[in-house]
Order: C-alpha cells, then sequence, then structure tokens
C-alpha cells in the first residue's frame, strides 16, 4: 500500500464564536506516524475530523496525495478512521464488520473474502472471525477496527485516541504493536492523542497542539530534550521550571549567563541569545544530587524535602535556595536515595542540560542583545516569579 | 473547552457533511400527519366552537373564519357552568373531585410498589415487574369488566362482605355509587402510575443512599431525606400522567355507574356530540378542559425532555 | 451493604439462632411493604382472573362456577363469540385495525424520530413537543377533535374503519417516535460516522447501520402500537359508525354499560379472546426479540424489560 502525504493549509475551523482550529498549518510526508498531541480542547479531534471529513473547515485546506479534498465527504476520500471507541457495528460478526467498506470498492466476492482474510491475519484475529464486538475484549475490538479500516487500502489512516479506553498495560503493548502494523502496513498514520508518553514512543513525528494552534513539530527526541517553550516543556514529562535573567546573552560559542537569585548559571541549550526575563528548564533525569562538600559549576544548595520511590528510580523532591522545589531523579541504588528529609544537598543543573526558553511568546531570538541597563546587579535583584 | 464541550458542539452538525435536506424529509410524513390530524382538528374545535347551529337539523354549523366566530355556544356553556342555572357547574366540580381522589389514592399505592419492585426485591425484581406491568396488558373495558362482574347484587363482592357481617343486605355497587367510580379509576390508572414511578425509582443511584445509611441515617430519615427528594420529580410526572387523562374519563362512569349524579365533565362532552344542537356546546367545553390542562401538560412535556437530556435522577 | 438489602438473604438454614438473629438485625425484612404489594398484586389481578375463570363457566352466571365449557366462545348458537355476529365482527375489526395501524404508524413513526432527532432546529424541537403533547393529553378531546373534523371539513372521509385508522395511527406515531428517539440518544453519531468512513453514503449508512440497531426499539412499538390499538376504546368508539366498524372494546362498552346485562359471560368470554390476543402479541414479540438479539446479549442496555415496555 502506497502513503499519503498529506497537507494542511491555514485550517481553520471556527464553532460560532469559538475557534477550534486556527489556521494550522503540516506537512505530513507519506509513510510517516505523525501524531497530533496535545490537552484537551486543543483542537486536535477537532482537526482529525475534519481530515475524515465529518466537519467542514471553516477556510484553509486539506491536499491528500496531491488532490484537494477539503469538501469532499468522508465516504470518497482515500482516508479511513479508527474511532475512540472503535464503533464496531453490534448486530454484526468480526468477518462482517472488516467486510463492510469492501462492498463499496466494487469487489467480486472471492475478492472479498481475500482481502478480509488478509486483514484478519493482519491483526492477528482469524479465529475470532465469526464472534459478534460484544463477545471480544477491549484490545481485540480495537483490531478489528484497524483491519476494518485498513481492508480498504486507505492512504492514510486516522487514529482517534484509540487506546484511550484500554488499562495500562494493554496499553503498552498495543502501542508496541500498532508501530510495528504501520511499519510493515507502510502508510501514513495520523495519530491524536493527549497522553505524552504515547506520542513519543511511536511517533516519526509529533505535533504539539494547543488552543488551536500547532506550537512545535518535531521527532519525540527533540520535542522532549528541546521543548519551545515553557508549556511544551511542561507538558511533555516533567520539567523543572524556574525564572531567571540573563545576564550575558550566548551565542554559538559561548554559554548564556542567567542569574536566578544570587546565583549564576551558564546554560548552553534553548534560544541562548536572548535577554531579559526567561525561564530555565531542565528534565529530572539531568539533574545530579551531589554531596554538601562537592564543588562544581551550576551548583546551586538545598534540602531534600522527601523522596518518592517511583520503582525503577527514585525521586528526589528538593527545595532549593533559590525558592524553587525541584525534582530530580536519582537510581535506587544511589547514596541520593537514601537521603533522608532534612539533608542539606547541592543540585548540579549541568549548563548542556539547562534550557533557556523565552518567558514571553513574543521574544525573539536576537532582539535585545545587550545585558538589562544597570538595574541587575549580581546579587541582590531577585527576578519576579 | 473540554471534550465533552466539543462534542456537544459538534452535535450541532453531525449533519454538516451530510445534505441538509435528508432529516425534514424522513420527517415530513409524520409531520403531515399529525398536522392534518392532530393540529387541524383543534382548528376545527375552534371553528365549531365559534359557531351556529342549523335550526332545521340540528346539527352544529361551524365558521372557518375566525373573524365570524360567534359568542353563543361560548356564552351558553359559561352559564352553564357558573351562571345562575348552572347545572354543569356539579359535573365539572366532581370531575376535579373524582380525579383528584383517585390521583392521590393511584400515587399512594403506586409508590410503595413500584418502590419495593424497584429497590426491594432483590432477585425476583423481574417476576414482580411482569405481575405489577400485566395489567398494563389487559384492556381497560376488561379490567371494568371484571369489576361489573364482581360488584353485581348477588356478585362475590356483597357475598363476601355479607359473610362478613359487614352489611346485611346486597348493596347496589353498580349505580350511581361515587365510591365504585373513583375505585374504578383507581384501579383503571394505577398501572400507569406504577410503572413511571417505578422507572425514575429504578434510576436512583443505590450508591446515594448507602452514602446516607453510612453517614449515619436510620432508614426512615434516608427515605424521607434522600429518596424521597430525588424522586420528586417522577412524582410530579406521574401524577400528571394520571390525573391529566383521567380528567377526560367517561367510560368508567358509564361502565361502573351509568347514572347522571356521578357525571364527570367526559360524560357531558361525549353526550353531547350525540344529542342533536349540542355539538357546538360539546367542542366549547372540550376547550375549556383543554385550556384548564393546557399548564400542567405543557410543564410535563418539557419536564420530560429536560430528563431526557440527561438531567438529575 | 445496600439499604434494604434482599430478605431472601435472611434466615439460611443451618446457622445458629445467634448467626440467624444477627442476620435479620442487618437485613431487615420488609415484610409489611412485601405485603403490601402483595395485597396489591391480589387486588390487581384476582378480579380479572376471575372473569378470565368465568368466561369458561357452562353457564351464565358470574358468580357460581357451574362447570367447565367453552360454550361461550365456540358451543352456544347464539352468544358465543363465534356465532354472535356482533361480537364476531367485533374481533375482526380490532384485528383489521391493530393490523393496519401497526403498519402505518410504525414506519412513520420511526422515520419522524430519526428525522427530528437529527434534523436539530426550532422547528424540530416544535415538532418533538407536538409528539410528547399526545401522550399526555386525554383522548377525548382528541376524539371530540377528530370527530368534527370527519364530519364538518373532511367529510370525504366518512365515519367507519377509514376514519378509525386514520385517527389511530395519528394517536399512535408517539409510541415509535419518542422510544426510537430515546435510542437515537443513547446510540449516537459514531456508527454512522464509521459507516460513511467506511464508504457508505448518508443514506446507506441510515440502511445498513442505524435501522439495524434500532431494531429492539422499532420491535417493541410495534408491539406496544398492537396492543395500544387493542386496547384502544375512545377514539374508535367516536368514530364508528355500525357494527362492522364496532372493535372489541366498543362492543364491550356498548353491552356492558350501566352495569351488565345477561350476555356478561360472553363478554368475558370476548374479553378473553382480547386479553389473548394481547399476551400473544408481547410474547411472540418478546421472543422474536430474544432471538433476533442473540448476539447482543451482553449489552445491557435496551435489552431490560423496561425498554421493552418503552418506560
Amino acid at each position: 500500500m502506497a502513503g499519503g502525504t498529506v497537507t494542511l493549509n491555514h485550517l481553520t475551523k471556527r464553532f460560532g464564536s469559538q475557534c477550534a482550529v486556527d489556521g494550522i498549518c503540516a506537512e505530513i510526508t507519506a509513510g510517516e506516524f505523525f501524531s497530533l498531541l496535545g490537552p484537551s480542547g486543543c483542537g486536535k479531534t477537532t482537526t482529525l475530523r475534519m481530515l475524515a471529513g465529518f466537519e467542514d473547515p471553516t477556510s484553509g485546506q486539506i491536499v491528500l496525495d496531491g488532490e484537494d479534498v477539503t469538501h469532499l465527504p468522508p465516504n470518497r476520500r482515500k482516508v479511513n478512521t479508527v474511532f475512540q471507541h472503535y464503533a464496531l457495528f453490534p448486530f454484526l460478526d468480526v468477518r462482517a464488520n472488516v467486510a463492510f467498506g469492501l462492498k463499496y470498492q466494487h469487489c467480486s466476492k472471492k475478492e472479498i473474502s481475500q482481502r478480509v482474510g488478509e486483514a484478519l491475519d493482519l491483526v492477528e484475529l482469524a479465529p475470532y472471525q465469526r464472534r459478534r464486538p460484544a463477545q471480544l475484549s477491549g484490545g481485540q475490538q480495537q483490531r478489528v477496527a484497524l483491519a476494518r479500516a485498513l481492508v480498504l487500502r486507505p492512504s492514510v489512516l486516522l487514529l482517534d485516541e484509540p487506546l484511550g479506553a484500554l488499562d495500562a498495560r494493554m496499553r503498552r503493548t498495543l502501542q508496541v504493536e500498532l508501530k510495528a502494523l504501520q511499519e510493515r502496513v507502510g502508510i501514513t498514520f495520523i495519530y491524536v492523542t493527549h497522553d505524552q508518553g504515547e506520542a513519543l514512543t511511536m511517533s516519526d513525528r509529533v505535533a504539539v497542539m494547543r488552543s488551536g494552534r500547532i506550537v512545535q513539530v518535531a521527532n519525540p527526541r527533540a520535542v522532549y530534550d528541546e521543548p519551545a517553550d515553557a508549556w511544551v516543556a511542561d507538558f511533555l514529562g516533567v520539567s523543572n521550571l524556574m525564572d531567571a535573567v540573563v545576564r550575558t546573552p550566548g551565542n554559538g560559542t559561548r554559554p548564556c549567563r542567567v542569574t536566578v537569585r544570587s546565583f549564576e548559571l551558564d546554560a548552553r541549550g534553548g534560544t541562548v541569545d536572548v535577554a531579559g526575563q526567561v525561564r530555565l528548564a531542565i528534565r529530572p533525569e539531568r539533574v545530579i544530587l551531589c554531596g554538601f562538600q562537592e564543588s562544581r559549576a551550576n551548583l546551586i544548595p538545598g534540602i531534600v524535602e522527601r523522596t518518592v520511590f517511583l520503582g525503577s528510580a527514585t525521586q528526589v523532591i528538593v527545595h532549593l535556595a533559590v525558592g524553587v522545589t525541584i525534582q530530580a531523579l536519582a537510581d535506587n541504588a544511589s547514596e541520593a536515595a537514601s537521603w533522608p528529609p532534612g539533608t542539606p544537598v547541592q543540585a548540579c543543573l549541568p549548563a548542556d542540560s539547562l534550557r533557556v526558553l523565552p518567558c514571553d511568546p513574543a521574544q525573539q531570538p536576537g532582539e535585545s542583545r545587550q545585558a538589562e541597563p544597570a538595574g541587575e546587579p549580581a546579587s541582590a535583584v531577585s527576578p519576579a516569579s | 473547552m473540554t471534550r465533552t464541550a466539543e462534542a456537544g458542539r459538534r452535535q450541532a452538525g453531525p449533519g454538516t457533511r451530510q445534505p441538509r435536506w435528508l432529516w425534514p424529509t424522513l420527517a415530513v410524513p409524520g409531520a403531515g400527519w399529525l398536522t392534518v390530524l392532530f393540529l387541524l382538528p383543534f382548528y376545527v374545535v375552534l371553528a365549531v366552537a365559534g359557531g351556529t347551529v342549523n335550526p332545521l337539523f340540528l346539527n352544529a354549523v361551524p365558521i372557518w373564519n375566525p373573524l365570524d366566530w360567534q359568542s353563543g355556544y361560548v356564552r351558553q356553556v359559561f352559564s352553564d357552568l357558573f351562571g345562575a342555572s348552572a347545572f354543569l357547574g356539579p359535573s365539572v366540580l366532581r370531575t376535579l373531585l373524582y380525579d383528584a381522589l383517585a390521583s392521590t389514592a393511584c400515587l399512594l399505592i403506586a409508590y410503595p410498589v413500584a418502590y419495593f419492585v424497584a429497590r426491594q426485591a432483590g432477585r425476583r425484581k423481574g417476576l414482580y415487574l411482569v405481575a405489577v406491568v400485566a395489567p398494563f396488558w389487559v384492556s381497560y373495558m376488561m379490567r371494568m369488566l371484571a369489576w361489573q362482574n364482581l360488584l353485581q347484587g348477588n356478585g362475590l363482592v356483597n357475598h363476601a362482605l355479607t359473610v362478613a357481617h359487614l352489611i346485611t343486605q346486597p348493596v347496589n355497587w353498580l349505580s350511581g355509587m361515587p365510591v365504585t367510580v373513583i375505585l374504578g379509576l383507581v384501579y383503571g390508572y394505577v398501572p400507569y402510575v406504577i410503572v413511571v414511578l417505578y422507572a425514575g425509582l429504578d434510576r436512583i443511584d443505590g450508591s446515594l443512599l448507602e452514602a446516607a445509611r453510612d453517614l449515619g441515617l436510620g432508614r426512615t430519615r434516608t427515605f424521607l431525606h434522600v429518596t424521597l427528594p430525588l424522586s420528586r420529580q417522577v412524582i410530579y410526572a406521574g401524577a400528571l400522567i394520571t390525573a391529566l387523562p383521567m380528567a377526560g374519563d367517561f367510560y368508567t362512569n358509564t361502565m361502573l355507574s351509568g347514572v347522571p349524579t356521578t357525571n364527570m365533565i367526559g360524560n357531558v362532552i361525549s353526550s353531547s356530540l350525540s344529542t342533536p344542537g349540542q355539538g357546538g356546546e360539546g367542542a366549547v367545553l372540550v376547550l375549556f378542559l383543554l385550556i384548564v390542562m393546557l399548564a400542567p401538560m405543557i410543564w410535563y412535556v418539557r419536564s420530560t425532555s429536560r430528563a431526557e437530556s440527561g438531567d438529575v435522577l | 451493604m445496600t439499604a434494604g438489602t434482599v430478605t431472601r438473604a435472611a434466615p439460611e438454614a443451618g446457622l445458629s439462632r445467634a448467626g440467624r438473629l444477627s442476620q435479620i438485625r442487618r437485613v431487615r425484612r420488609p415484610s409489611v411493604l412485601r405485603g403490601f404489594v402483595w395485597l396489591y398484586l391480589l387486588w390487581s389481578l384476582a378480579p380479572v382472573a376471575l372473569a378470565i375463570l368465568f368466561s369458561f363457566n357452562s353457564g351464565s352466571s358470574v358468580t357460581e362456577w357451574q362447570g367447565f365449557s367453552l360454550r361461550w366462545y365456540v358451543g352456544d348458537p347464539y352468544y358465543s363469540v363465534l356465532h354472535d355476529p356482533a361480537l364476531h365482527a367485533a374481533v375482526i375489526q380490532t384485528l383489521r385495525l391493530a393490523v393496519l395501524t401497526t403498519a402505518a404508524a410504525v414506519p412513520i413513526g420511526v422515520l419522524f424520530a430519526i428525522g427530528v432527532h437529527r434534523w436539530r432546529s426550532r422547528q424540530a424541537s416544535a415538532w418533538t413537543f407536538l409528539m410528547l403533547l399526545a401522550f399526555v393529553m386525554p383522548e377525548l378531546i382528541f376524539g371530540v377533535g377528530i370527530f368534527l373534523l370527519f364530519t364538518n371539513l373532511l367529510t370525504i372521509v366518512r365515519l367507519g374503519t377509514t376514519a378509525q385508522f386514520l385517527a389511530l395511527v395519528a394517536w399512535n406515531i408517539s409510541w415509535p417516535a419518542i422510544i426510537v428517539r430515546a435510542r437515537l440518544q443513547s446510540i449516537g453519531d459514531e456508527y454512522e460516522e464509521a459507516a460513511r468512513d467506511l464508504g457508505a453514503s448518508s443514506v446507506g449508512a441510515i440502511r445498513r447501520v442505524l435501522l439495524p440497531m434500532l431494531f429492539p426499539a422499532v420491535f417493541a412499538s410495534v408491539v406496544l402500537v398492537f396492543a395500544g390499538v387493542i386496547d384502544d376504546f375512545v377514539i374508535v368508539d367516536l368514530l364508528s359508525s355500525n357494527a362492522q366498524s364496532q372493535p372489541m372494546s366498543v362492543i364491550i362498552y356498548t353491552l356492558g354499560a350501566h352495569g351488565g346485562s345477561a350476555a356478561a359471560p360472553a363478554l368475558n368470554a370476548l374479553a378473553t379472546v382480547m386479553f389473548i390476543m394481547s399476551i400473544v402479541t408481547v410474547a411472540a414479540g418478546w421472543a422474536v426479540y430474544r432471538l433476533l438479539t442473540r448476539g447482543e446479549r451482553h449489552r445491557a442496555e435496551g435489552l431490560s424489560l423496561s425498554a421493552f415496555t418503552g418506560v
């Protein structure tokens, strides 16, 4: 099956006075596993429904494999959907469900039988083909929904939070299976979810959406390690955030020097060439906890508030001298994991892992290159937080 | 904007990508039928009520132009109801009385039964439900007939009462006894009330009651302070679904009594239709009945639609 | 523990007295309530049961049992249901009206419900309103209106079977409309969308997906309308013209008015026939329903008795 390229051109959808999708643009390459990630109400589902054909865009364009399908009804698009609650027809058995759409592709009975068999083999449900949906487990139902869509050989498969109704373990299993399936079948998958873990696990690229707009599009690693702004940083995984003021903007060679209260830190990540108020972000797993005697760069002293055993690691919550509480992740066997609450420690925030993020979304890199005027002496000022 | 809010708005158009003409077209046959045979009759009633009588054949002559409507019949009925020689007044009052008594009795009987079946019947719930709902399927006439059998002069009721020394000679139950009519009404309408109350009581979330017990309320107080308030809406609905149709009842009276002293307004209306010259008055009375009941009917419909769209209970 | 747990849980054989006492204390038997319900059931069903019983009486008394016989059904050459022309015609008329009305009211009502549900405009809500109104309005008001309609305006339709049919359909559209509408609200849009996603047109989606899913509701409507027409009185009485157009309910009323008559046992027999018709309808409906929805047994919604009775 050939995957499809999808282009979204300033796609907008308004419901009355409310704007659900606000002029989003995206280019999705053929055969890609592309995720739309965002919190409830960010417009990802509406976007998917416009792609499927169930909503009429207010303005903008959807181009599928070079053809403008913006106003094409859903039954005429080479796009199929896996619904969140599967929408399997309860009065048909599995086989009939999968065969449902083939009627509209004018296949002979023999061909229908063959293709249904192929689809069922693809999702490994051949032994269940005579059962009714009500007699299947959640994971099996989801696979039937997949088979029903894939049997029609669409260019693009849309998935609307298909794993939402399953328990955690089943979800993990199916995530792997879905990804494998997509690679085998080779068509474009557009996947909607609010679960960042899911998006990161399966996608080739992730589009993070917020309030109807796409905030960042990148591969999972980039979105996680190099979030575009503080909001994305906080949405994807845990992020320690603190306010800071730039003392010396960085450039290609030297890091950005910022002050947090009376502490000076170097930061190499993010948009280092800005000035003024910024936010710093660092992932818990990058924070290095050291004893009070050690000496390193980028150290801030603090006190252990408490430790939380997570199973695979231990979370150490430290209240820093700058007035911010951060989380650090320590190995279960390490010393840090066994420090009792009240232990004085130092948190090292390595410059390479410390990201500078714009505070104000309007602030562009490269603006106001000089340091703030004399109101920022190194010791006294605490930046507003 | 939560997902449910999104979905709610989306409801404004699953027809968005579908031809707009599709849905109204499906509704047209039903709408057409209802217009001709439900709405139009109201207009005819108005026309007859505002019309005159043919002096020769004494049948009602409707006037179709609203501007030409006469008030003759209306005035006649008004005087019959409220005027000096008001002979319809008693019928109306009697209807109200019988209706109120019978409806109240229905509720008083139905609530415990419905409550029991809904909440306390345990494993046998289905069986109880069938037993309680069974009269629903027995025709009204047959149920009245059944009581006729029992209430005859030499019938089983008189037999039993005589044997129990409660009466000394047979009572004529079937002629002009209000008690019979009221009991007949109760007997006839109570299954409807039970079904409505059952549906509502069944829907009450058991965990609410458990929470009340957990918080220390005894059984009586749980009932008074939790169950009863929660079932208020259903009680009103049940009361209306009995009281309103009952107001138009006339056959119960005819079957179980049949003399004018226990007449209800329905009897007056139905006899006016077959009496020459009184068609117009019948029409006015129907309008009168309709107007009186309009407010409760509308209230019922609105609260039902609200309940249907998922509120409460 | 649920308030008022099943009384059946009480005294288990084999428990000690203390154990049983503690169970009783925990699970106070609502015996008063249960007694009341049984009393009600007795009061409710006994008269009907007796009427049925006495319809098989070999004599014409309704108080004294004189032996079993089918006299009033087929035996008596003058008064039995089979031989008395009025009674005989009444049975036929009832069946005729029931079949015709159901055949018309259910399709119209179902389509009406689907159309109004999706239409979603203020006009649509007005129609819904009208539909619900028919539920709670006294039949007399409607009956008088229809009667006047056919005698003054649409006189092309004479009183009789046709008029009865037209009026009954109008009166009974509410049943399927309301039941189907409730079902539509619980089904939601997803299945049709899935069908269209897979290639069906709007109409095709309704035909291949929505209608099969509405089947239980449609079926419940058929049963309710059919039984309702068998039972109907006011409309058919007002619109009947001669003996041919008097269904069973009217005959019983005419002959039984003012306290009954000598042919009472025959009336009981007639009423019993009516009763059996209703029961058979409901039972057949239930059986077919169970048969055709066996694949959906697991789904709780729509399969309870209450859904079936439309409440």
